[in-house]
């Protein structure tokens, strides 16, 4: 039995609460009384048979005709899926989109199709390794198709395979893979794990390029996505729907989303999903243990600790079909998942950027992406208004002290010595280095060949926290290192309670105070 | 006279050796073969020479070098021990010299020339190439390539020293002492600049950020049609000066590649166990350190057919991108008399000219203003002072012999 | 030596933050939100097994006897029929003390103490750790809900283990002393698995150490015990007929205490049977007439201190 999301007011009666915190966590016990803590529900409940439920979607599709049927020896038939930044953390084998694939790789066998490509929609995002590809396709389907090269990643920057559709009416360059555009039935496969996927944010967006992307990929459709959590508010999703428009008539789509449920830490680490006052004898025994330990262990295996964690998710809706009428039941799934009511907006707004983000699966939190879970990710996980009010202040724990890593997030470095130390306003560096960064040949190449985010990827991290960077005055990082927070245009404190006397100069000495505890995901429907 | 003197001693040499890259403070306040002595102050009567009394002589990175031992011995036949150091001098004549009245502030161009020692110029004396001259071991003068070398010359470390009237250059009037302290460094920093073949556009990185990079980046900025000029700073004070100075961007040791790969579209490549090197890279890179890992970085952040210019005293370092890249490895030593920069009348300049000039510039004369002085029996102190100038914040520090 | 001084430090957040030794709270705003009780009582299986038997052995011998022998005078009658039958029983006694447990659990023979188990109310001896452990060491207590609820063991289970149990049906301790209503579930238990019921009598306990006093009143209180013929449900008998007839048993073990064997035998049979649950007058008098501590039999009391009874 799931229970909803709430909100707790933290009282006398209150244990310390868990603050994720990089490779770590921390037990806050500092939260003056009062403060709001916005709890994410608890799993709800799952399809009892997958494999059923992803044969009924596919038959029975919407607004489509059932798949088999879409299906006929000699057609061109491509088959894109999310990539490895979905779900977080990664889902423990088989992942979903292998079941997916595999029961849609057997219609199209025994329909007799023959010209079969499968392509990871991972736009600007880095190359997956063979080994990441098959574990989201699974081991058949790796094996079939990644020997002969119809298993591969999408390109965005190879001219020779991408195709033009276009303009919308608002004049933006509609660019996706040319494989993917000629084919006569483009089947994809999402994992909506929150609600700014999929929809048309999977076709026109991942399987774009470059010259594609930055119509809606800027700081000034960013600042007006409000949030992006909400497509129907989102800048961003608006240039995407139009593009979808467009898309949607040259080229066959057939949408198949799922929709995972809150599992995502799984034995022993379960207890960080558990509400604190919940927590047994064994859990609060287990959080102390690895408190220890993490506090002994090298970063080295610290992260090979948390990255090499598999989640048990389970599944809790797969729809297929048109792209929009799909996209409406998944949302539905993934409020009703995600979805908490707050009372009003706060002076502050705490929240805990954990070791994981979409960007850094396999590789190390670097100082951007920290800002872009903090400030992108969660403080845009609203709908109607932000949690914290304007002019308010944010305050985040992440010790920023992983560094970068030079196999996949090379231009990263750059633009954290190079352009932030210049300006961190979003719009001044957008305006100044994005093309550099974006036409930079080095960049280019790291990203075609090695395994490296394009060049300009780092700028879309920045315009993700734009928003945030827009709507707050102060941003404070508790243990956060002094002069990485300096380098971003933040401010570092060593405790909460430092933070909120830091924050007391823009929110006053007893500012109304809210703590996102996330994760696992939620989304905060602000009254 | 009271002056600083520079003795041969053989344990103190080899520690130098031995620890003075590790514990150069220690080493050079504490084991420096340095004593301060009383003398008699040094003659030379011949025509053209004149006595002087110093008013400020500068610490240069060439004298800590020598004192902590870490100087090429190959340095050890131009000089004559025992010397009193001080190559950067700003004096005022006790003597009428010439068209020089007593009593004229001067600074000093330090290389002993042909002319100096009272022989047959050489064919670069002859060019007006001075610092290039094959006689600095012969003539009247001991062994020595410029004053504060030389044991017949006495040096800036000391109260009096003698100076030939074609080493003066007077000081204009309204220039402080300090102001006119700079004119040598910089004089040398006019030289490189000038060495370093700089064309129109051209990119140009200066690895160090001390008073030899500053003032290279200054007379890159003034002389050279350089575009951009890419400064690599340790220390936070020197970012600013570096831009006031004339740098457009200023990196940290550690960004350097990476920086230059972004500015210059190169590309990067990480060769086994050791470190990266780029593809492409600057027009001209100035090593203004003499460390191997700034020459280094010299080496491997110039394009193909760039040019590697030798400022601060070189330590050895892998030359195989020098070989590979077909850079042009230039040295660049003291100042010349005579510089390919020709002044009104359609003559050459002298680097002391364009110097004194360039110490006018706003941001000289707001570095001037921190340059420290001690006087000479604190010169333990200003010895550990120069060594951490550059963290210190001071861009020269200086020994003024009239305060002890 | 960071790495031990934050251990410290976080161990004692803990222990602070979950109230450790004590109950855990919810917060005000989060009540609505837990999850209806589930069994919250500790599991008290270890307590029956050979390493609890042998701690209890020696709480009981060194620690519970002496103490409770200084403390009161006990007078043990009726034990003979225990010869006769085999265990497990179930003793049903009147509850008007904590000293109740202790005074019927001495009382028994070794061999019948070992293998004898007290139900105890969950919701007050098995709420805290340290109490459940407590008193299960001590009194080999197992949970039972009064509330009716589910529990982790059941009181069957440790019958059908061989367990002899020993059941106040009152489910509290008297307030003044007299008998209060009996519930069913111990009859329904000798029903359900076919095992016999002993009556027990006590009196005294009350006018030694009545409910919220923590300590048995000075001077060496008499306390009396008796334990009656062994009760089967008749062929056919419900629990419900069952039940009245295991109080009246209690009721005419009271009367023998405080008469004789003949006269409350002649009482019963006329069903004049003095009501256990006392007279129906002002409350003081009630408590007045319990607080009055047996009589002892003087010229035995001497022997007490080594013998036993």
């Amino acid at each position: 039995m799931s229970r909803p999301g709430f909100v707790l007011e933290v009282d006398d009666r209150t244990p310390p609460l868990l603050v994720h915190q990089g490779l770590g966590f921390r037990l806050e016990d500092s939260f003056p009384l009062g403060t709001r803590v916005v709890y994410p529900p608890e799993s709800i409940s799952c399809v009892p048979d997958v494999e059923e439920a992803i044969r009924d979607a596919l038959l029975h599709p919407l607004g489509m005709d059932p798949l088999p049927e879409l299906l006929f020896a000699g057609m061109k038939l491509t088959i894109a899926f999310d990539d490895i930044s979905l779900p977080l953390p990664t889902m423990r084998a088989p992942d979903i989109r292998a079941r997916i694939i595999e029961q849609v790789l057997t219609m199209a066998a025994d329909a007799g199709v023959d010209d079969v490509e499968l392509i990871g929609a991972n736009a600007l995002h880095r190359r997956m390794t063979p080994a990441e590809l098959k574990h989201i396709v699974g081991e058949r389907v790796f094996r079939s198709f990644f020997p002969q090269g119809k298993l591969y990643n999408h390109d965005a920057e190879d001219r020779d395979n991408l195709a033009h559709l276009g303009l919308t009416e608002k004049g933006e360059d509609i660019e996706i893979n040319k494989r993917a555009a000629e084919s006569d039935l483009l089947v994809y496969v999402n994992v909506n794990l929150v609600a700014m996927d999929g929809g048309h944010k999977s076709v026109p967006i991942g399987l774009a390029s470059y010259a594609s992307l930055k119509h809606h990929h800027n700081a000034h459709t960013m600042v007006q996505s409000r949030s992006f959590m909400d497509h129907k508010h989102s800048a961003m999703h608006q240039s995407a729907w139009r593009m979808g428009a467009v898309v949607r008539d040259a080229v066959k789509i057939f949408q198949i989303e799922t929709t995972l449920d809150n599992n995502v830490f799984p034995k022993p680490y379960d207890f960080m999903m558990k509400r604190e006052w919940e927590w047994s004898v064994k859990d609060q025994a287990t959080m102390l243990g690895m408190r220890r330990g993490l506090s002994l262990a090298p970063a080295k295996v610290k992260h090979k600790l948390f990255h090499d964690l598999r989640s048990v998710y389970g599944l809790t809706g797969v729809n297929a079909g048109e792209v929009e009428a799909v996209h409406t039941k998944t949302l539905e799934k993934v409020h009703e998942q995600h979805l908490v009511e707050v009372q009003g907006q706060s002076d502050v707004l705490v929240m805990g950027v954990p070791y994981l983000g979409p960007y850094n699966v396999n590789s190390s939190m670097n100082p951007i992406l920290a800002t872009c879970m903090g400030l992108g990710y969660y403080f845009n996980s609203y709908l109607d208004q932000p949690v914290v009010r304007k002019g308010g202040a944010v305050i985040l724990y992440h010790p920023l002290n992983e560094g970068f890593n030079q196999l996949h997030h090379p231009s990263y470095v750059d633009f954290y010595e190079e352009v932030l130390a210049e300006s961190t306003d979003p719009a001044v560096v957008g305006a100044k280095y994005e093309q550099q960064f974006a036409d930079d040949p080095w960049y280019r190449h790291l990203y075609r060949t090695s395994h490296a985010y394009h060049g300009v990827h780092p700028f879309y991290m920045w315009y993700w926290a734009a928003h945030a960077m827009d709507h707050v005055d102060d941003v404070i990082w508790v243990g956060g290192d002094r002069r990485v927070a300096a380098r971003l245009g933040f401010r570092a404190a060593t405790t909460l309670s430092d933070a909120l006397e830091m924050a007391s100069s823009t929110v006053g000495t007893s500012p109304s105070i809210t703590y996102l505890h996330n994760p696992p995901h939620l989304l905060a429907h602000v009254r | 006279m009271l002056a600083l003197e520079m003795f041969r001693s053989l344990p103190r040499t080899v520690a130098g050796k031995a620890v003075g890259s590790r514990l150069p403070g220690l080493l050079s306040g504490y084991a420096a073969p340095l004593r301060l002595v009383t003398i008699d102050p040094p003659r030379v009567d011949r025509p053209g020479w004149a006595r002087l009394r110093t008013r400020l002589s500068g610490i240069c990175g060439s004298d800590l070098g020598a004192l902590s031992g870490r100087t090429s011995l190959y340095f050890s036949a131009v000089v004559s021990m025992p010397f009193v150091p001080g190559h950067e001098v700003v004096a005022e004549l006790l003597d009428d010299c010439e068209d020089l009245t007593a009593g004229t502030r001067v600074v000093i161009d330090p290389v002993l020339t042909c002319v100096v020692r009272g022989v047959e110029p050489c064919d670069n004396c002859a060019e007006g190439r001075t610092n290039r001259c094959s006689r600095i071991t012969v003539g009247h003068l001991a062994p020595g390539l410029q004053t504060g070398f030389c044991k017949d010359t006495g040096g800036g470390w000391g109260q009096e020293l003698v100076a030939h009237r074609s080493q003066l250059h007077p000081v204009p009037q309204g220039y402080s002492d300090e102001q006119a302290l700079l004119i040598e460094p910089v004089a040398c920093a006019v030289h490189t600049a000038l060495r370093a073949g700089v064309r129109d556009g051209d990119r140009v990185l200066v690895s160090g950020a001390g008073s030899v990079g500053l003032f290279a980046t200054l007379a890159l900025r003034e002389l050279t049609g350089a575009d951009e000029i890419i400064v690599v700073a340790k220390h936070g004070h020197q970012r600013e000066l570096a831009t006031e100075l004339g740098a457009t961007e200023v990196v940290q040791p550690g960004e350097v590649l990476r920086r230059v790969r972004r500015l210059t579209g190169a590309f990067q490549l990480k060769p086994d166990f050791s470190s990266p090197y780029l593809l492409g890279g600057v027009d001209v890179a100035v090593d203004a350190v003499g460390s191997r890992q700034s020459l280094e970085t010299a080496l491997q952040a110039t394009r193909a057919g760039g040019r590697v210019v030798l400022s601060g005293m070189p330590a050895p370092a892998d030359l195989s991108a020098a070989w590979f890249r077909e850079l042009e490895i230039v040295g660049t030593y003291a100042s010349s008399q005579h510089e390919p920069v020709t002044g009104a009348e359609g003559r050459s300049r002298s680097a002391f000219d364009l110097a004194t000039e360039l110490v006018a510039h706003d941001a000289v004369v707001q570095l001037a203003k921190n340059v420290a002085s001690y006087p000479l029996h604190r010169w333990r102190e200003a010895l550990d002072h120069a060594h951490a100038a550059g963290r210190l914040g001071t861009v020269k520090v200086a020994f003024d012999p009239r305060s002890s | 030596m960071n790495f031990f001084s934050d251990g410290v430090h976080d161990v004692r957040q803990v222990a602070r933050g979950w109230r450790w030794g004590r109950r855990s709270q919810v917060p005000r705003s989060a009540e609505q939100f837990v999850l209806p009780q589930r069994s919250t009582v500790f599991p008290s299986d270890w307590s029956r097994r050979r390493p609890a038997m042998l701690a209890r052995e020696v709480a009981q011998k060194g620690g519970l006897e002496p103490l409770f022998r200084s403390q009161v005078r006990t007078r043990v009658e009726g034990l003979d029929i225990l010869e006769r039958i085999q265990g497990p029983v179930i003793f049903v006694a009147n509850h008007a003390s904590h000293l109740d447990t202790p005074l019927i659990l001495l009382s028994l023979p070794d061999a019948w103490r070992r293998r004898t188990a007290v139900a105890a109310a969950a919701d007050y001896f098995f709420d805290t750790w340290w109490r459940a452990v407590g008193s299960s060491i001590v009194f080999n207590t197992f949970p039972i809900d009064r509330r009716g609820g589910s529990m982790a063991t059941t009181p069957g289970e440790v019958l059908d283990q061989g367990w002899s149990l020993v059941i106040f049906p009152e489910g509290t301790r008297s307030n003044d002393g007299w008998i209060g209503q009996f519930r069913m579930g111990a009859a329904f238990l000798a029903h359900e698995h076919g095992v016999p019921v002993v009556p027990v009598a006590h009196r005294g306990t009350f006018a030694a150490m009545p409910r919220g006093q923590g300590w048995p009143a000075p001077g060496r209180r008499q306390l009396t015990v008796r334990f009656g013929e062994p009760m089967r449900p008749a062929e056919g008998e419900s629990v419900r007929d069952f039940a009245p007839r295991i109080k009246d048993a209690v009721a005419a073990l009271l009367d023998e205490d405080r008469s004789t064997w003949w006269e409350a035998r002649r009482r019963a049979a006329t069903g004049a049977t003095p009501d256990p649950s006392g007279p129906q007058v002002a409350q003081w008098r009630r408590v007045w007439e319990q607080s009055e501590s047996p009589v002892a039999d003087r010229s035995r009391s001497r022997l007490a201190a080594w013998r036993r009874s």
